[in-house]
C-alpha cells in the first residue's frame, strides 16, 4: 500500500532528475546564447550569465551575407516537408510490398535494399553528383527531396518490422470484404502503422532539417541556402566568430523540430493498443 | 570487365561534359564583342563579412559592365574543398575560383585551372605587382594563379601581457634561444609565451633559414636530408611542452579551432606565430592593441617570404576566361573597389593600390601593412607551392608532433617516421 | 495454367509495390556503386583518369598502413561498446515513458531534445567545454573522488567520450522502441495470464518477445549506423580523429582519404571493405535473429 501512494512522486522525482543530467548540455546551449558573444567561452563553466542578453537572437535573426533568417528557415522548410512526405509516403508503400506480398525476388530486393545502407555515401558521391549533373539538377533542391520519393531504406525497414507485428487474420478479414492490396494497404495496414509513420515523419523532418552535406553539394546561389548552412556562416575559423548569434539561432532553428515532434509524438503512442482494431 | 567499366565511367563523365556546355553560365561565346551579355560563376571560402563586402565588389563590377552577371557561391573553408572536388570531377567548376596554396597544386597539375599567361597585361594589368609576388602563382613556370593578397610570418603579441610576463621586448634580432629563455622566463610568470607551431609552416621557415625547404624542388621528395634539421627544431617546443612552459597538446585539442578560448584572447598567454593577415581577426577577438614582431633568426631574412594569402584562378572549363581575366584585374586594380575589400584577404599585391588605399585603413590593418612592407624587402623568394600529396604529408607530420608533444616518442623516432611516411606519399608526384 | 497466372499476377503486384525503390535503385543508386567498384582496383585522385593497379589498394589497407587497422580497432570497439549501451539505455528509458502520467509528453519531448541537436557546430563546442579540463564531466569526477580524466589528451578516455555522445543521443532507438511497446495491447498480459505476476515476469514472458521484431531492427540498424558513424568524431576532434587516432573512426579515416587526400581509389576500396564486413556483421544478426524474434503475423517462430 505504501508504495502506491508514493509510487507516482517517486516516478516523477527520478524522470526529473534523469531529465537534468541529459538536458545540462542543452541548457548549457540556451544559457550561452543569452550571454555576450564574447563572454561566451570565458564564462563556460558557470550555466548562467552574469547579465541576460536579447541582443544574441536579434543580431543572428537579421541574417548573414545579406539574407535575413527566415530566408534560410524558408528554404530549409520547402525542402524538409518536401522530402519527408516523399519519404514516408514511399516507404510504408514499399514496406507493404516487402512485409505482406510474396512475389519471386522478393529476397533479393530485400538483401539489396540493406546493401545500399552499407556502403560509406563518400564513395558513391561523386558518380551521384555526375548524374544530378546530368538531369540538369545542380543548383536546385532536386537531388536532396526527389531521391526521397523513392523510399528510404531505414524507414522502409522500420515499417517492415512493424507490419510483420500486426496479425495476418485482420488481412484475411479484409480479403473476404473484397479488398484488392491496395486497398488492404490503405484501409488495413495504413491506419495500423500510424505509429510508425509517425516515427518516420519525426526522423526524416529532423535528418534533413540537419542535413549540411545535400545543400552544400548542390546547392550554388546563396539565395537558396539552408539553415544548416547559414549557422557556419556565423563562424569564422580566422577571426571573432558571431558566437552568440550562432547560439541564439540553432535555438531558434530547434523550434520547428520541437515542434513537430510534440504534434507527432501523441501518434506514436496510439499504437494498435488505442486505434480500436486490436489483434 | 575492367574495359567495361572504364567505358561506363567515361560515359557518365562525357556526357557531363556534354552537359555543361549547354548549362547556364557558361554559354557566352569565346571572343564574342564586349557587350554581349555574359555570365560569370565565382566562388569563395569565408565568413560573413567577407561574403558581403565581396558581393558589393561584384555589385560595383556589374554597375559597371552592365552586360555581366555574376552568380556567386560561397562557404566555410572545409565545406568549399568538399563542393569544389565534385564540381570539378563533373567538370562544372565556376569560371573563377578563390584557391589556396595547399590545394592549387592539385587542381592546376590535374588540368582543372586555366593558364594565365596570355591575360597577364592584356586583361589582368600586373605592371604594379612585384616579379616575386606575382611568381607565387607560378607552378612548373606556368602561371595558374593570381595572389589576392600577401601574407608574412611573424610573432603576434601583447606587449602589455610581455612586460607582465618580466620581458620589456622582443629584441631586434632574436634568436632560437632566445626564444627558449623568454618562454621558460615568462613560463614561470604563469603565462604562456606561444600556443605552439603549425608544423609544417614553420618547420619549413626553419629549414629554409638552414638554406634547406621541406619539399624539393619537383616536388617529389622531401627537400632535406639531415634528419638533424628535424629534431633540433622540434625538440625546441617538446621541451618547452615538458617543462609546462608551453600548454599540453590535450589542452590544445580541447580549444582547437575556436580563436576566443585561445590564451592570448582569454590574457592566459603572450602571442601566437602566425600569418600577417590573420592578425586583425586576433586583435579584434583579443580586443586589446596587440603589435607585430618579426620571426626568430638566425637569418630571418632567408627564411621569411611573401606567401599569397590566397589566388584567383580561371577554371579550364570556364567559356568565358577572358571576361573572368577582367573582373580578377578589376580585383586587383580598382581603387573603389579596393576601398571596399580594405586588404581583408591580405595586403594588395599591387603597389599603386596599396599607396591609395593606405588612408582608409583600419589601425589594426595599417599595423599588417606596415609590417609586410618592413618584411617585403628583406623577404626571399618564396618556395613552390606544396605538391600535390602535401595535405596527407602534412596530416602525418602533425600526427606524429602530437606524440612527441605527449611525450610518447622521441625526436628521432619521430624524424625517422615522417621522412619514411613523407617520402612514400610524394613518390607518387615522379 | 491457373497457377502460373496467379504467380505473375503476385508478382505484379509485389513489384508495382515496391517499383519506388527499384526504380530509384536504378536510376540513382546502382551505376555509383558499380563506379565505386571499379574504383577501388585504382588509383584516382578525383580530377584526372583513374589507373588500374588491382588488389594494390587492398594490399595496402592490411599489410602497409597501420592507420588504417587502427581505425578497424577502434571502429569495433565504438560499436561493440557504443550499440549495447545505447539500446539498452534507450529501452529503459522508453519503459519509463510508457504509462499513463500526464506529463508524459513533456517527458517524451525532454528525453528526446539531446537527439535533435545532433552534428552541429554547437554540440561540437558545447560538448568540448563540457568534457574540457575544468568542464562539468571532471569536476564531478574530481567530487566523487575519481579524479580528473584526459579526455582529449588518452586515446582511449575520448573513444569512452564519443561512446558517451552516442548514448546520450539515444532518442531515436527510444522512439521506435516506444512505438512498439504501445502496439503491445493490454489484452496480450492477460490472454497470456500473467496479468497478476511481478514487473520482471510480464517483461521477459511478453514484453520482450512481442518487442522482439522491433529489438532486432534496432539491433541492425544501430550495428549499421554505428560502423558509419562520423559527425560525431568529426566534430569533435575538428576533422583530425585524434587524439592520437583515438577517434580516428573507419568512417573518418575513410572520408579524410577521398576528400582531404585525394585518394578517392583508396577510399572506394576502403567503402567495400566496410561493406563486407558490416554485410556479415547484419547477416548474422538476421540469422541468429531466427531463435530469438517473434513475429505475431507469422504465427509465432
Amino acid at each position: 500500500m505504501a508504495w502506491k501512494t508514493i509510487k507516482w512522486p517517486v516516478y516523477h522525482l527520478f524522470a526529473i532528475a534523469l531529465a537534468v543530467l541529459m538536458l545540462y548540455p542543452v541548457l548549457w546551449m540556451l544559457m550561452s546564447s543569452f550571454k555576450e558573444s564574447r563572454l561566451i567561452f570565458v564564462t563556460a563553466e558557470s550555466l548562467l550569465p552574469d547579465k541576460w542578453v536579447w541582443s544574441n537572437y536579434a543580431d543572428g535573426w537579421k541574417g548573414t551575407a545579406g539574407y535575413p533568417f527566415m530566408t534560410y528557415i524558408w528554404n530549409s522548410l520547402v525542402i524538409v516537408v518536401l522530402s519527408t512526405i516523399g519519404a514516408v509516403l514511399s516507404s510504408s508503400l514499399i514496406a507493404f510490398g516487402f512485409a505482406r506480398l510474396s512475389f519471386r525476388g522478393r529476397n533479393l530486393w530485400f538483401a539489396l535494399m540493406m546493401v545500399t545502407l552499407m556502403l560509406p555515401h563518400d564513395v558513391v558521391l561523386v558518380p551521384q553528383y555526375v548524374i544530378f549533373t546530368k538531369l540538369g539538377w545542380l543548383n536546385s533542391i532536386a537531388p536532396i527531396v526527389v531521391p526521397q520519393f523513392f523510399g528510404i531504406p531505414f524507414f522502409i525497414f522500420l515499417m517492415v518490422q512493424f507490419i510483420r507485428t500486426i496479425p495476418r487474420e485482420l488481412d484475411e478479414a479484409a480479403t473476404i470484404d473484397g479488398c484488392g492490396k491496395l486497398r488492404l494497404y490503405a484501409r488495413i495496414i495504413l491506419p495500423l502503422l500510424r505509429s510508425s509513420l509517425a516515427t518516420a515523419a519525426i526522423f526524416s523532418f529532423y535528418w534533413r532539417w540537419e542535413d549540411l552535406l545535400g545543400p552544400v553539394l548542390y546547392l550554388n546561389s546563396p539565395d537558396k541556402y539552408t539553415v544548416s548552412m547559414a549557422l557556419k556562416m556565423f563562424l569564422d575559423s580566422e577571426s571573432t566568430s558571431n558566437w552568440g548569434a550562432m547560439f541564439a539561432m540553432s535555438i531558434v532553428s530547434l523550434v520547428p523540430v520541437i515542434a513537430l515532434f510534440f504534434a507527432f509524438q501523441k501518434h506514436i503512442v496510439q499504437g494498435m493498443a488505442t486505434s480500436g482494431l486490436k489483434g | 570487365m575492367k574495359r567495361r567499366m572504364l567505358g561506363l565511367l567515361a560515359a557518365v563523365t562525357l556526357a557531363s561534359t556534354a552537359l555543361s556546355a549547354c548549362s547556364s553560365g557558361n554559354d557566352a561565346p569565346a571572343g564574342g564583342s564586349a557587350d554581349d551579355p555574359v555570365s560569370l560563376r565565382i566562388a569563395w571560402w569565408g565568413s560573413d563579412s567577407r561574403h558581403a563586402y565581396t558581393q558589393q565588389v561584384i555589385d560595383l563590377y556589374t554597375s559597371k559592365h552592365p552586360n555581366v552577371k555574376i552568380d556567386v557561391e560561397y562557404a566555410s573553408f572545409d565545406d568549399y574543398w568538399k563542393k569544389l572536388a565534385p564540381q570539378a570531377a563533373a567538370k562544372q567548376l565556376p569560371d573563377i575560383v578563390q584557391m589556396d596554396i595547399s590545394y592549387i597544386s592539385q587542381y592546376a597539375k590535374n588540368g582543372q585551372l586555366a593558364e594565365l599567361e596570355p591575360y597577364l597585361n592584356n586583361q589582368i594589368q600586373v605592371g604594379d605587382v612585384s616579379e616575386s609576388v606575382l611568381g607565387t602563382g607560378l607552378l612548373g613556370g606556368k602561371q595558374y594563379g593570381i595572389p589576392i593578397g600577401v601574407n608574412v610570418l611573424g610573432f603576434h603579441y601583447d606587449p602589455e601581457l610581455l612586460k607582465k610576463g618580466g620581458i620589456d621586448s622582443i629584441p631586434a634580432d632574436w634568436t632560437w634561444e632566445k626564444y627558449e629563455e623568454m618562454a621558460r622566463q615568462t613560463g614561470s610568470k604563469g603565462l604562456y609565451f606561444d600556443s605552439g607551431f603549425a608544423p609544417d609552416i614553420f618547420f619549413n621557415y626553419y629549414l629554409r633559414t638552414k638554406g634547406e625547404t621541406l619539399y624539393n624542388e619537383e616536388g617529389n621528395a622531401l627537400g632535406y636530408d639531415d634528419d638533424k634539421l628535424f629534431t633540433d627544431f622540434f625538440r625546441i617546443q617538446a621541451d618547452l611542452v615538458k617543462e609546462k612552459a608551453l600548454r599540453s597538446p590535450d589542452y590544445l585539442n580541447q580549444i582547437k579551432g575556436v580563436l576566443e578560448e585561445s590564451d592570448l584572447v582569454k590574457g592566459t598567454g603572450i602571442g601566437v606565430f602566425q600569418w600577417s593577415n590573420q592578425f586583425v581577426g586576433l586583435q579584434k577577438a583579443a580586443a586589446r592593441p596587440l603589435a607585430l614582431a618579426p620571426m626568430m633568426g638566425p637569418d630571418m631574412e632567408k627564411g621569411i617570404y611573401m606567401q599569397p594569402s590566397m589566388y584567383w584562378a580561371i577554371t579550364n572549363n570556364s567559356k568565358a576566361k577572358e571576361e573572368a581575366a577582367k573582373f580578377i584585374d578589376f580585383w586587383v586594380n580598382d581603387v573603389e573597389a579596393n576601398k571596399i575589400i580594405k586588404g581583408e584577404r591580405g595586403v594588395p599585391i599591387s603597389s599603386a593600390i596599396k599607396e591609395a588605399i593606405a588612408g582608409e585603413l583600419d589601425e589594426p590593418v595599417k599595423q599588417v601593412f606596415d609590417f609586410v612592407s618592413e618584411m617585403e624587402p628583406k623577404a626571399s623568394p618564396m618556395s613552390p607551392p606544396p605538391p600535390t600529396g602535401s595535405p596527407e604529408v602534412i596530416a602525418a607530420l602533425a600526427d606524429l608532433i602530437e606524440e612527441l608533444n605527449f611525450g610518447r616518442i622521441t625526436p628521432e623516432q619521430a624524424a625517422a617516421s615522417f621522412r619514411k611516411t613523407a617520402s612514400e606519399v610524394l613518390a607518387a608526384n615522379k | 495454367m491457373l497457377k502460373r497466372n496467379t504467380a505473375l499476377r503476385n508478382d505484379l503486384t509485389g513489384y508495382a509495390f515496391i517499383s519506388p525503390f527499384v526504380i530509384g535503385f536504378l536510376a540513382f543508386t546502382l551505376i555509383p556503386m558499380f563506379i565505386s567498384l571499379y574504383l577501388s582496383f585504382t588509383s584516382y585522385n578525383l580530377f584526372s583518369a583513374p589507373r588500374w593497379i588491382g588488389l594494390d589498394n587492398f594490399v595496402k589497407m592490411f599489410t602497409g598502413d597501420p592507420k588504417y587497422m587502427n581505425s578497424l580497432r577502434v571502429t569495433f570497439l565504438y560499436v561493440f561498446v557504443g550499440v549495447p549501451l545505447r539500446l539498452m539505455f534507450a529501452l529503459f528509458i522508453a519503459m519509463l515513458l510508457n504509462n499513463g502520467s500526464r506529463l508524459i509528453g513533456t517527458y517524451r519531448t525532454l528525453f528526446y531534445l539531446p537527439s535533435i541537436i545532433g552534428g552541429s557546430v554547437a554540440v561540437s563546442i558545447m560538448w568540448r567545454n563540457i568534457f574540457g579540463s575544468e568542464g562539468i564531466v571532471n569536476s564531478a569526477l574530481i567530487a566523487i573522488g575519481l579524479g580528473p580524466v584526459s579526455w582529449f589528451g588518452d586515446p582511449n578516455a575520448a573513444l569512452g567520450m564519443l561512446v558517451t555522445l552516442s548514448v546520450w543521443q539515444f532518442g531515436s532507438s527510444m522512439l521506435i522502441f516506444l512505438a512498439g511497446l504501445k502496439n503491445i495491447s493490454p489484452e496480450m498480459y492477460e490472454a497470456a495470464g500473467v496479468d497478476g505476476a511481478g514487473p520482471a515476469r510480464r517483461f521477459f514472458r511478453i514484453t520482450l518477445p512481442l518487442l522482439s521484431p522491433i529489438i532486432l531492427f534496432n539491433l541492425i540498424m544501430q550495428t549499421i549506423s554505428a560502423f558509419m558513424t562520423f559527425v560525431p568524431a568529426y566534430i569533435i576532434s575538428k576533422g583530425e580523429g585524434g587524439p592520437m587516432d583515438g577517434t580516428m573512426l573507419y568512417s573518418l579515416y575513410l572520408f579524410r582519404q577521398a576528400f582531404m587526400f585525394n585518394n578517392m581509389g583508396y577510399a572506394s576500396a576502403m567503402a567495400w571493405v566496410m561493406l563486407i564486413i558490416v554485410g556479415i556483421m547484419t547477416a548474422v544478426l538476421f540469422f541468429v535473429s531466427k531463435y530469438w524474434v517473434f513475429y505475431e503475423s507469422e504465427g509465432g517462430r
